[in-house]
């Protein structure tokens, strides 16, 4: 599965898209092969990837996840036999290890096809080709993951085997004979080695006949026996027993293998089909696992959910014994979300933008009801737009912005889908408002989508966009220890409302920064300061305005 | 004397159901012995499985391009190697897989149906060795047979592994040279366990001299304890150096069940009868000659 145009690397990266990537892989090389070439949906494919989605649904309902776990491990240990296929379809004689996995492939695919055998619009992965290899290679079955090439194959492989084995016999006893004799003379046991040492001094009428001096030294030498005529005979006897039951075992090999070289376009088509289902079922354990839902794809550019979540985080703040409170948006056009530190106001964009990666994908997203429309590029702007190219690092954090900007305006995309994480932070208030407000109208007279987040304020108002506050603060924790960040984070969690709303009217945004500073453990001298300092520019704003009349 | 006979009596004093034959070097003659305890356990009715750390047995050693013998397996002995090393005739009983890899494709456990020369290619660390004896057992091996590599037995010998140590003379420059290796290696893997009671210093992962040496001077009397006796990263003069001058012992001790000799090299040669009775001497071991059928 790859991102291709759909996502700019800031957004891959904001996005956590390895992740799903990682949640979604299937578990054998089949599936892996189909996997790496899926592509997103783009606008227009709508009522396909809805399809797909609701596909995967409609099996995370009816199969058992023990089922698809089972099978995903054997799938994971089935052997990729495709190149053995080839080499079939190529006139090449296969060897054993291919017939036991081609044995494993047999298994493999009977075993997926019965377990979507219940889902109606499943496909089937065997064919006509598979079941005639299975037919054929079942004869070599041993116990649960062996293969040998059995005498049931061919009646002649019995023959040449007795042969075989008759004048290894024959051979053994002939130089067993041999060995003995010269044991014998030389007073030993037995001789069991090609090679022997015998020691001068225990040779005093030198050596028997048959014996070859390999190597001499003054003390001892180094011998082998010669075989005699009869040993010879014998030998000769055995390799042509053995060579012609080289030639039936390959015979026997040669006609499996063309079975698989007739079949090889149809075994193929089970090879892809396998991997096609090994994705599918991948997507359903996601699905399963995550509690996703199928969304309404539109043709509108909207991202609209009900109880969304961005999974990673949710994972995370699992294993941290926190509870990720999902949110709800409906996104037309542009929109603007504000709110405090630390409220999650980034998790909405990444929510967000999850939701229409999954929907791009034709997955099932993670929320409870969604209406989404497909993009062609999801693009991430502001915080966590990391540095490119080498020349990028030179520049500040606001450049960099800009570039990245300059280049998602200028791709050539029918529908993009901008997420703005307090785009323009690092400059003048007054000029960075006016430049997200621009923006956005941009966006909208693209007809795309986007969604700022920002603490500027009038941003929404101003660029006639849609206007979203995360609740905030429901009272400011108090008696948390200073330093102690993990109670601090903890009892920040408790009392922040993350629900995000629209917003009434054109409130101003509360950033709650001060009385997080304080809970997060700074000087309380420093926050005092800060408070009168805001508290009387508050004073002399209120002076300079004109009286109401 | 049917040497590969006294070695199985040996290993079977041990209740040791796993062999380990480690070399002190290349051409020490490990393939040899290893086939002749092969060879014995068939005759004792004991099901034998063969398999290697790396690779051995093949027709040709692979760094020198010269003959080196093979393995002739029996037809019923199980043995474990790697794909692109099963012979293609006579047919072998492939029984199971074990996704370990190596070089030469998959590690697959089989049984030799007739008579057939094998190279036997095993698993490059001691987790896959692990692997394949389990796996050897499951298919009823009664001995497994290691033909292996001293630096990656340890992990694997300890539980229930008998250790046949062979002293070759490759790449020595003198006897006196060959026996001190032998000797250095008896002593290395016959390091003593511990004392709990007397004092003791535990080092995890490799030893080495300097760190030795810099602990015994802090307290001569002080047990200095390695988890296995792999893990002295020293052989040789050093580790026989090392082991005058500080107590090493070992938390988990490795039984060497005898040593062999093959007193016949490619560059040198030396007497085998008193390379056998030199090497007993010098470590304490029973010790075989293979070729010549000795005993000392």
């Amino acid at each position: 599965m790859k991102s291709g145009d759909l996502l700019d690397a800031a957004a891959a990266e904001a996005l956590e898209f390895g992740w799903l990537r990682e949640q979604i892989a299937p578990a054998g090389a089949y599936g892996r092969r189909v996997f790496g070439a899926l592509r997103a949906f783009v606008p227009g494919d709508e009522a396909r990837a809805a399809q797909a989605a609701e596909r995967i649904v409609r099996a995370a309902a009816t199969l058992e996840p023990e089922r698809i776990d089972a099978l995903a491990r054997r799938l994971r240990a089935t052997p990729d036999v495709t190149p053995a296929i080839a080499r079939a379809a190529a006139g090449d004689v296969l060897d054993d290890p291919d017939f036991l996995e081609l044995l494993r492939l047999c298994d493999a695919v009977r075993e997926t096809d019965a377990l979507l055998a219940v889902f109606p619009d499943a496909l089937r992965c065997g064919g006509p080709a598979l079941d005639a290899l299975a037919v054929a290679l079942e004869p070599g079955r041993r116990g649960g993951h062996g293969f040998y090439l059995d005498d049931a194959f061919d009646r002649a492989l019995a023959q040449a085997r007795e042969a075989d084995a008759r004048a290894q016999a024959a051979f053994e006893t002939a130089r067993g004979r041999l060995y003995e004799r010269v044991a014998r003379a030389l007073g030993r046991e037995a001789i069991t080695d090609e090679q022997f040492i015998v020691m001068r001094a225990d040779l005093p009428n030198g050596l028997p006949p048959g014996v070859r001096i390999v190597r001499e030294a003054p003390t001892y030498l180094v011998c082998e026996i010669e075989l005699d005529e009869d040993a010879l005979a014998a030998l000769e006897r055995r390799e042509a027993a053995r060579e012609a039951l080289a030639h039936v075992e390959e015979t026997v090999r040669a006609r499996l293998s063309a079975i698989v070289r007739d079949g090889a376009a149809d075994l193929e088509r089970t090879c892809s089909a396998l991997g096609g289902a090994d994705v599918f079922l991948a997507q359903v354990r996601f699905a399963q696992r995550y509690g996703c839902t199928a969304p309404e794809i539109v043709e509108d550019a909207c991202v609209a959910f009900d109880g969304g979540r961005f999974l990673p985080l949710e994972e995370r703040l699992r294993d941290a014994g926190r509870t990720y409170v999902p949110i709800s948006l409906d996104l037309h056009g542009t929109a603007v979300v504000t709110g405090p530190n630390m409220g999650g106001k980034s998790a909405c964009l990444r929510t967000c933008g999850m939701i229409a990666l999954c929907a791009a994908f034709g997955l099932p997203v993670p929320a409870r009801r969604a209406r989404v429309g497909l993009f062609d590029t999801i693009a991430w702007l502001g915080i966590g737009t990391a540095a490119g190219g080498d020349d990028e690092g030179l520049l500040s954090s606001f450049a960099r912005e800009v570039i990245h900007l300059r280049v998602a305006l200028q791709r050539p995309t029918r529908r993009p889908l901008l997420l703005l994480d307090e785009f323009a932070r690092t400059t003048g208030p007054s000029e960075g408002k006016a430049l997200l407000v621009a923006v956005l109208a941009e966006v909208r007279r693209r007809g795309a989508c986007a969604l700022a987040a920002t603490h500027l304020d009038g941003v929404a108002e101003a660029a006639g966009a849609a206007h979203f506050v995360v609740r905030g603060l429901r009272e400011v924790p108090r008696g948390i220890n200073a330093g102690d960040l993990r109670g601090a984070l903890e009892a920040l969690a408790r009392a922040m409302d993350y629900s995000v709303l629209p917003a009434a009217g054109t409130d101003a945004a509360t950033s709650d920064a001060l009385a997080l500073a304080e809970l997060l453990g700074l000087d309380g001298s420093v926050v005092a300061a800060a408070r009168a300092a805001l508290y009387a520019e508050r004073r002399a704003a209120e002076k300079a305005a004109p009286p109401v009349e | 004397m049917h040497v590969g006979t006294r070695l199985l009596e040996l290993i079977r004093l041990r209740g040791a159901r796993t062999v380990f034959v480690v070399g002190t070097g290349k051409n020490a003659g490990k393939t040899v012995v290893a086939r002749a305890i092969l060879g014995a356990a068939r005759e004792a009715s004991l099901q034998p499985g063969i398999c290697s750390i790396g690779r051995d047995g093949e027709s040709e050693d692979v760094i020198d391009g010269r003959a080196k013998p093979r393995y002739l397996l029996a037809p019923g002995t199980l043995a474990a190697t790697a794909r692109g090393a099963l012979p293609r005739t006579p047919a072998v009983e492939i029984l199971d897989r074990t996704a370990i890899g190596t070089s030469v494709g998959e590690i697959f456990i089989c049984r030799s149906r007739g008579f057939a020369a094998f190279e036997i290619v095993g698993p490059p660390a001691a987790s896959g060795v692990r692997e394949v004896v389990q796996a050897l057992r499951a298919q009823g091996a009664g001995l497994v047979i290691v033909d292996g590599a001293v630096d990656r037995v340890a992990a694997v010998a300890v539980e229930d592994g008998a250790i046949i140590i062979a002293v070759g003379v490759h790449g020595r420059e003198s006897f006196d040279e060959v026996v001190l290796a032998g000797r250095a290696l008896a002593a290395k893997l016959m390091l003593p366990v511990y004392d709990p009671r007397q004092p003791v210093v535990h080092v995890r992962g490799a030893l080495l001299p300097e760190i030795a040496l810099a602990l015994a001077a802090e307290d001569p009397e002080r047990q200095i304890v390695v988890e296995d006796p792999t893990r002295v990263a020293a052989g040789g003069r050093t580790f026989l150096g090392l082991l005058e001058r500080a107590r090493l012992r070992t938390a988990r001790p490795l039984s060497v069940a005898a040593l062999t000799v093959n007193a016949v090299g490619r560059e040198r040669a030396y007497d085998p009868q008193e390379m056998l009775q030199c090497l007993a001497a010098a470590t304490g071991l029973p010790a075989f000659d293979v070729f010549a059928a000795a005993a000392a």
